[in-house]
């Protein structure tokens, strides 16, 4: 199975730096947000610790919307996503490939929207940079787990629009919150039984959400 | 006849689209090696059978059967199968070469690459092995198509329209291809419109008619009177 996995996981990546479709819009999208928060934020360095966090967070949403959506638009394309499920494979493996692309996109935009709100506000936001890794992998396995079967559900669906998105947000507020959280007491040097009741509370969403999106998964995709 | 004999068993298979029955409580067997035509009017459920003959569509009731084996939930049994859809299920940001290559490791060919190049030689394509389907003719893809179905040698091989877009020497290569299939006991059950092909290839003629599947009688010669499905139409 990781072979295959790994086969479905590079003929996205190889399909998306040929057709420059998503990731481009994503990066650019949460840049600008990134920007005009952290530009319209004038507050004491205590105020911007304090909102920092959720405003790192939604510009990560907003932003990585756009690449659930497009995860499985590229399937629907000539129909390639029903080819997908003709193969001897399962159906967790196909959204454990799809998962993983979208963490990996996720994180390539974390990547870029991190240092830049660091740059733009100040806000220590890698005093701690184990603390804000964990707070960061977990947030993105948490959106993506549960935006990557509710985006194999609206590709289905003709003149979809922006479903994903209504079908995301949502769900993912809980998360949203307990990351902004942990992201704020980070930037707070807080460190404490908070900081990690918090990180439980994702870790927690993004198991549930794992486990509803293996289980649904096949239910989602087919006819 | 013994479960591993018959490719496909279809039993009491329904299938309701929001609240039309497409298909009805439809029941028959294609035995290992037959070549079916599946015929009908348009919208008449051909492509709704054929889809729930492949596990692409959840039937409302009923089951298929691929060699004894249960069609839904059962991954590993794909190895079986074959499909030439109605849309080429082709990536569009991969090569031909890559898409053929993609489909042979999904189903653990060995050596994907030697297999790949053969089939490229095979159906013509393999000097355009690097170029994007929306870089070839719609004939082009559509052997393409055909070749990533055959990637994993199948058991069964399901086409829906398989020689739409397909030029003379194309249908004709098509044809010898199915008959040379048939022969060598692959099952073979394709959607076609052609009388003149579906007399040459077809050992079997079902009919998709107000969601049921009629059998086309054959005459003395064992040729199958596809007139009397069009004067049953008519009348």
């Amino acid at each position: 199975m990781t072979a295959k996995l790994w086969w479905m996981i590079r003929k996205d990546l190889l399909s998306e730096y040929r057709s420059r479709r998503t990731w481009p819009a994503m990066l650019l999208l949460g840049i600008l947000v990134a920007v005009v928060f952290t530009v319209q934020m004038d507050l004491p360095p205590e105020g911007q610790r304090r909102i920092a966090g959720g405003l790192l967070w939604l510009a990560i949403l907003f932003a990585g919307v756009l690449a659930l959506d497009r995860s499985f638009a590229l399937e629907s394309e000539d129909h390639c996503g029903e080819g997908l499920l003709l193969y001897p494979v399962s159906p967790t493996a196909v959204y454990l490939a799809k998962l993983l692309v979208n963490v990996f996109a996720l994180a390539a935009l974390e990547m870029i929207l991190i240092p830049l709100f660091i740059a733009l506000s100040g806000v220590p936001l890698l005093a701690h940079p184990w603390a804000t890794l964990l707070v960061a992998g977990l947030g993105n396995v948490a959106i993506c787990a549960i935006g990557t079967p509710l985006s194999a559900l609206a590709a289905k669906i003709p003149e979809r629009g922006n479903l994903s998105a209504l079908l995301v947000f949502p769900l993912i507020i809980p998360v949203l919150l307990a990351a902004s959280e942990a992201t704020r007491l980070i930037a707070e040097d807080r460190l404490g039984a908070e900081w990690w009741r918090w990180v439980q509370f994702v870790a927690a969403f993004a198991l549930v959400f794992l486990v509803s999106g293996t289980v649904l998964f096949d239910f989602l995709v087919e006819d | 006849m013994t479960g591993a004999s018959i490719a496909i068993q279809v039993l009491r298979l329904a299938k309701v689209l929001g609240r039309r029955a497409v298909l009805k409580d439809v029941d028959f067997q294609i035995v290992a090696g037959q070549r079916v035509a599946l015929v009908g009017a348009n919208g008449a459920g051909k492509t709704t059978l054929l889809r729930c003959l492949a596990s692409l569509a959840r039937p409302s009731a009923g089951a298929v059967h691929w060699f004894g084996q249960p069609a839904r939930g059962n991954p590993q049994a794909r190895r079986l199968l074959g499909l030439v859809a109605h849309d080429s299920l082709l990536y569009p940001h991969l090569t031909l070469r890559e898409n053929l290559l993609f489909a042979a490791r999904m189903c653990d060919v060995d050596h994907p690459r030697q297999r790949v190049e053969g089939l490229l030689e095979s159906t013509g394509l393999r000097p355009h092995g690097h170029r994007l389907p929306a870089a070839v003719s719609r004939g082009m893809r559509q052997r393409l198509s055909i070749a990533r179905a055959l990637v994993h040698y199948p058991r069964i091989l399901l086409l829906d329209e398989p020689f739409a877009g397909l030029d003379t020497a194309g249908a004709e290569w098509l044809t010898e291809l199915l008959i040379a299939l048939g022969q060598s006991g692959r099952t073979v059950c394709f959607t076609a419109h052609d009388d003149a092909i579906i007399s040459r290839l077809a050992d079997r003629v079902l009919e998709v008619r107000s969601g049921r599947v009629y059998e086309i009688p054959r005459d003395s010669a064992g040729i199958p009177i596809l007139y009397r499905s069009t004067e049953r139409r008519a009348a």
